[in-house]
């Protein structure tokens, strides 16, 4: 919008007093803790005594830390299990969805259930269901195989977190999905199949690529979703068995609140930033927020 | 078709679980082979769960907590997406890339100096804590920003040459032309509010500030083996935000369509 001319441009000024509220907020609870969060890592803290400035230490000694190691090895497993899968099954199910003649309303609400139970239900019904004797087992059991201890088994306790993580987001992606697909118009398809395109060959010329700023969308989502989970793993497993499942939000959690080790938690919290900002920056340019 | 039923299952079993389990005897939680249903339909789990804490303060937290930080939310995410929208200042495409930039910090990121910040104002175990922090976010702004820029700035000449102020154009034009959006919103954050565990577990360490998620999870921890009634709060729990979900389906989806931009 352009001022009008001569009026001056007081009244657009008035923009800003609008933004302020939110602006006031954002600073005092986003960007100074940000600051902080960068600051502290500098610094020796336990809450108790005064922060004592220690340089870089924190940094080294994340560095030479095999727990921290151990953490990122866990992250990536579990980020990269679960993403993975994610695209492509989410995908097939709205895919799925998306040609089925009728009951699509009903099948959208059966499978969209995961997505809506609470996070904090999320982790203690899956504790439940892999619980020894629990659901899980006794179907395996009832197929003739051996009970798996999925918890308590440092190989088997990430797959596990990635297979209640499936059952939570796919639901939630395949609507993601669902929605560019049906910002395709029909007409290419009909088109296409006009032509004699098989439907294989109409998924890989027409339907993937008007679907790609969608898939963008999703794969830099899922990766931050995963990337910062911390109530999943504080709740299933709290870490176990031996730091198996410590995300490393987890282990930035446990530093700082159980052993206030506040500036070594925020040294890992930096670690955890700069993952997200790189992909909150891919983020921003699927939103593309100047057009 | 058969595939699709087979798959609907899949997704709905763990639930079916925590609801059925909900009714049964400790006795019949883990019996093999699997018994589908419970032998009894009783609401005995329910409401000894519910009076083994005070549950219905909990509830009533979640329901003071989750409706502030909505209607304070949405009405400042909207001033705000309307005053970069619709007026031209200097740095206004740099304050919005800042504020979007906040994206990249959600709790679990700066959760140790958002502690220690709200700790330094005091704020610990109070409604306050809870709340304020909570309320500005970068996703709220824009999402009712993308919807104002559809608003006809002619409209809002003519309502600023007949001498209306700036907050009348906002409350009677900008906001009854943007009410989907404010809609979805609210149904949004109104859910994550309700479903947050993270913030009030930092911020909260006595039981009355506890939300509901906490008197979850305190009850698990504390009564491990109690599945039957563990498992009854679970399904509470769940039932509102089902609710908001079928009876805003459309906006709810179109909702996590939209939060599908945000992470």
């Amino acid at each position: 919008m352009r001022p009008i001319p001569g009026r001056g441009q007081r009244h657009e000024l008035w923009g800003l007093v609008l933004v302020l509220p939110v602006l006031a907020l954002l600073l005092a609870f986003r960007f100074w803790p940000m600051l902080q969060v960068l600051r502290l890592s500098l610094y020796r803290y336990d809450l108790l005594s005064p922060p004592r400035f220690i340089g870089l230490d924190n940094y080294t000694r994340l560095v030479h830390d095999p727990l921290f190691y151990q953490s990122l090895t866990a992250t990536g497993y579990y980020v990269a299990g679960t993403c993975l899968p994610l695209w492509v099954l989410s995908l097939v199910l709205a895919l799925v969805l998306d040609s089925m003649p009728f009951g699509k309303g009903f099948f959208r609400a059966a499978v969209f259930l995961p997505a809506i139970v609470p996070s904090v239900v999320l982790p203690i019904l899956w504790r439940f269901l892999y619980h020894p004797y629990g659901l899980v087992n006794s179907l395996l059991n009832s197929v003739g195989l051996p009970p798996v201890s999925w918890l308590s088994d440092a190989r088997t306790v990430i797959p596990s977190f990635i297979v209640t993580s499936e059952w939570r987001f796919i639901p939630l992606f395949m609507v993601i999905y669902l929605a560019g697909l049906q910002s395709i118009p029909d007409e290419y398809h009909e088109a296409a199949r006009v032509d004699g395109a098989s439907a294989v060959q109409r998924f890989f010329t027409i339907t993937l690529p008007l679907l790609r700023p969608t898939i963008g969308v999703v794969v830099v989502t899922s990766v931050i979703l995963t990337a910062k989970s911390l109530v999943l793993a504080l709740l299933m497993t709290n870490g176990a068995p031996g730091g198996a499942s410590r995300l490393l939000s987890l282990f930035v959690y446990q530093n700082a609140f159980i052993f206030l080790k506040l500036g070594y938690a925020s040294a890992a919290s930096v670690v955890l930033l700069a993952v997200l900002a790189i992909f909150t920056m891919l983020q921003l340019r699927f939103f593309r927020p100047l057009e | 078709m058969l595939l699709c039923a087979g798959i609907a299952a899949a997704f709905a079993v763990p639930i079916y679980w925590m609801v059925s389990t909900s009714f049964r005897q400790p006795a019949e939680v883990f019996s093999l082979p699997i018994q589908w249903l419970p032998a009894h339909l009783g609401f005995g789990n329910y409401s000894s769960a519910w009076s083994q804490y005070d549950f219905t303060r909990f509830t009533i937290n979640s329901m003071v907590v989750s409706g502030c930080v909505t209607a304070a939310q949405v009405l400042l995410a909207s001033l705000a997406g309307f005053g970069l929208a619709k007026y031209r200042f200097f740095g206004r495409d740099v304050l919005l890339l800042a504020i979007l930039a906040t994206l990249m910090l959600p709790v679990e990121v700066i959760m140790v100096p958002l502690f220690t910040t709200v700790q330094g104002l005091g704020w610990i175990n109070s409604y306050q804590g809870l709340i304020v922090p909570m309320i500005a976010d970068a996703f709220g702004v824009f999402l009712m920003r993308q919807f104002m820029l559809r608003i006809p700035d002619d409209l809002i000449h003519a309502a600023r040459l007949d001498g209306a102020s700036e907050l009348r154009i906002f409350f009677q034009i900008a906001m009854p032309l943007s009410w989907p959006a404010a809609a979805t919103l609210a149904i949004f954050v109104w859910r994550e509010t309700w479903d947050d565990f993270l913030w009030p577990f930092l911020v909260t360490s006595d039981l009355p500030h506890r939300t509901l998620p906490l008197g979850i999870a305190l009850m698990q921890q504390n009564f491990t083996t109690d599945y039957g009634r563990v498992m009854a709060l679970a399904t509470l729990a769940t039932i509102p935000p089902a609710l908001v979900f079928f009876l805003f389906q459309r906006a709810f989806v179109r909702g996590i369509a939209l939060t599908g931009l945000r992470g």
